[in-house]
């Protein structure tokens, strides 16, 4: 029988949390990335000619139908080779992930605002408001109600997902863990501490978007 | 306004959606404080026709003169921009069949939201003017509320008390109590009554006859996308003479 001993790991507690921290800013700083370019992408593919719409669905089409490790393996040895850039992990990584999440929102605010009535648009004409007010004031804040769940939902796969920085030796908290893995030779307690860490931090976002979504389906 | 109290001029208009003519040279002409009633079988172009008003649709062709705001369409016509349009419906309000509130903000966040955001009002200036206006209509007790809470009477209230807060020349209203159910029509009838009786110059497109021969000053009959009568409500309800009209009345109330 296996016995367990986590007090293995206490010289190596500094490591996790440092892994952590760099999950947790890989994970925000690629959010905002991402939301400004799925921002951009989302507006523009709702209300532009074709040669801008089309370009922007491959870009969506691209990295939604790709697996995001190839994206990232990608873009660390192939881009450079391409655009004659070296790209130091940490780049590579902060490029793919926020492209990657940038197609992913991109569709989460089209469908937002697609999906408010156009009714709300003529409201807005009919009362003397022009495209740009409308938009701001009327549409947007709208669709970004609609969008709160699955917005929160692909925020908890960003996080998740930035595991995979590991590959390319980032230091998150999965790869820290490889690392004191080969340390303290007890994978079983390293990578359970990290599982449950990395559960730690989720849970309560999922919490968060379960009354999110019973607030306001009541609010209907 | 023109110097012989023509408030609205509508000339020859022609929309088209797609292959599909609606409009094919619809005019029509309304006079300060004149309460013009559109009237005739669905698909005949009425609902086309007021929307073209405020140019929430953009005709292929005629001419559109409210007030100062003069539009001219045509082959080789550049289309107005934004800019013009939006000028134009600052003095033109509409009330729509599904209210189109804004679901978001509170009943009086709807009413002062024009006066504050494309006007350049002060918010307790239109705050106060909303509160007015939601008296008006029978709604002060309803100003912190949201739309969601309000019945399809009072929504149809709140909407008609936004249009106003703009202090609009014309109303047009497109078939306002179509969306709702037959015991809370009267609420809003009553407040498009006492509209025209403050002199409000009025379009409505509606189904409402009685209602369309009480309030109305004249009356247009729109047949296959042209104003093919138009007359007091005497003349075109009461006492119709061409056979069209009888025939579009008579089926009307069958269907009733």
């Amino acid at each position: 029988m296996y016995v367990w001993d986590f007090a293995a790991l206490k010289p190596y507690w500094p490591l996790i949390w440092q892994g952590l921290l760099v999950t947790l800013l890989y994970t925000v700083i690629t959010v905002i990335t991402g939301l400004v370019i799925g921002l951009t992408v989302g507006i523009l593919r709702t209300n532009s000619p074709r040669w801008i719409s089309m370009p922007l669905r491959f870009y969506i089409e691209v990295f939604r139908c790709t697996p995001l490790l190839v994206q990232l393996v990608w873009v660390y040895y192939a881009l450079p080779v391409l655009i004659g850039v070296d790209m130091t992990p940490a780049m590579a990584c902060f490029v793919a992930l926020s492209l990657y999440a940038g197609s992913f929102y991109a569709e989460i605010f089209r469908g937002g605002i697609e999906a408010v009535d156009k009714g709300q648009w003529e409201a807005g004409r009919a009362i003397g408001m022009r495209r740009g007010r409308i938009f701001r004031r009327i549409v947007l804040p709208q669709a970004i109600q609609v969008m709160i769940p699955s917005f929160i939902n692909q925020t908890i796969m960003q996080l998740k997902n930035t595991s995979l920085v590991s590959v390319v030796a980032v230091g998150d908290l999965l790869y820290q863990g490889s690392v004191i893995t080969a340390a303290s030779y007890r994978p079983l307690e390293v990578y359970t501490t990290i599982a449950v860490m990395y559960f730690v931090v989720l849970f309560p976002l999922t919490l968060v978007a379960d009354q999110v979504e019973l607030r306001l389906g009541a609010h209907r | 306004m023109n110097a012989d109290g023509t408030m609205l001029a509508a000339q020859n208009i022609h929309k088209s959606f797609g292959d599909h003519h609606v409009l094919k040279g619809a005019s029509l002409s309304v006079q300060r404080g004149e309460v013009v009633t559109l009237i005739g079988a669905s698909g005949s172009g009425k609902s086309t026709f007021l929307r073209c008003l405020n140019l929430l649709e953009t005709p292929q062709q005629g001419e559109l003169a409210i007030g100062a705001h003069r539009f001219k369409f045509g082959t080789g016509l550049r289309a107005p921009d934004d800019a013009k349009l939006a000028a134009l419906r600052q003095n033109v309000g509409m009330v729509f069949q599904h209210f189109n509130l804004f679901p978001h903000m509170t009943v009086l966040g709807n009413l002062t939201e024009g006066p504050v955001q494309v006007k350049g009002m002060s918010k307790p200036d239109a705050e106060a003017l909303g509160r007015d206006l939601l008296a008006k209509v029978g709604l002060a007790d309803k100003a912190d509320a949201y739309p969601s809470r309000l019945s399809g009477g009072q929504k149809q209230r709140v909407a008609i008390a936004r249009a106003l807060a703009m202090k609009p020349d014309v109303m047009l209203f497109d078939e306002p109590t179509s969306a709702l159910d037959p015991e809370l029509v009267g609420e809003v009838l009553a407040v498009i009554r006492s509209l025209a009786a403050e002199g409000m110059t009025m379009v409505l497109v509606t189904h409402e006859m009685s209602f369309a021969a009480d309030v109305s000053s004249r009356v247009g009959f729109m047949n296959d996308g042209v104003m093919a009568e138009t007359g007091t409500a005497e003349e075109i309800i009461r006492k119709p003479s061409s056979e069209r009209l009888k025939a579009f009345l008579s089926r009307f109330h069958e269907a009733r």
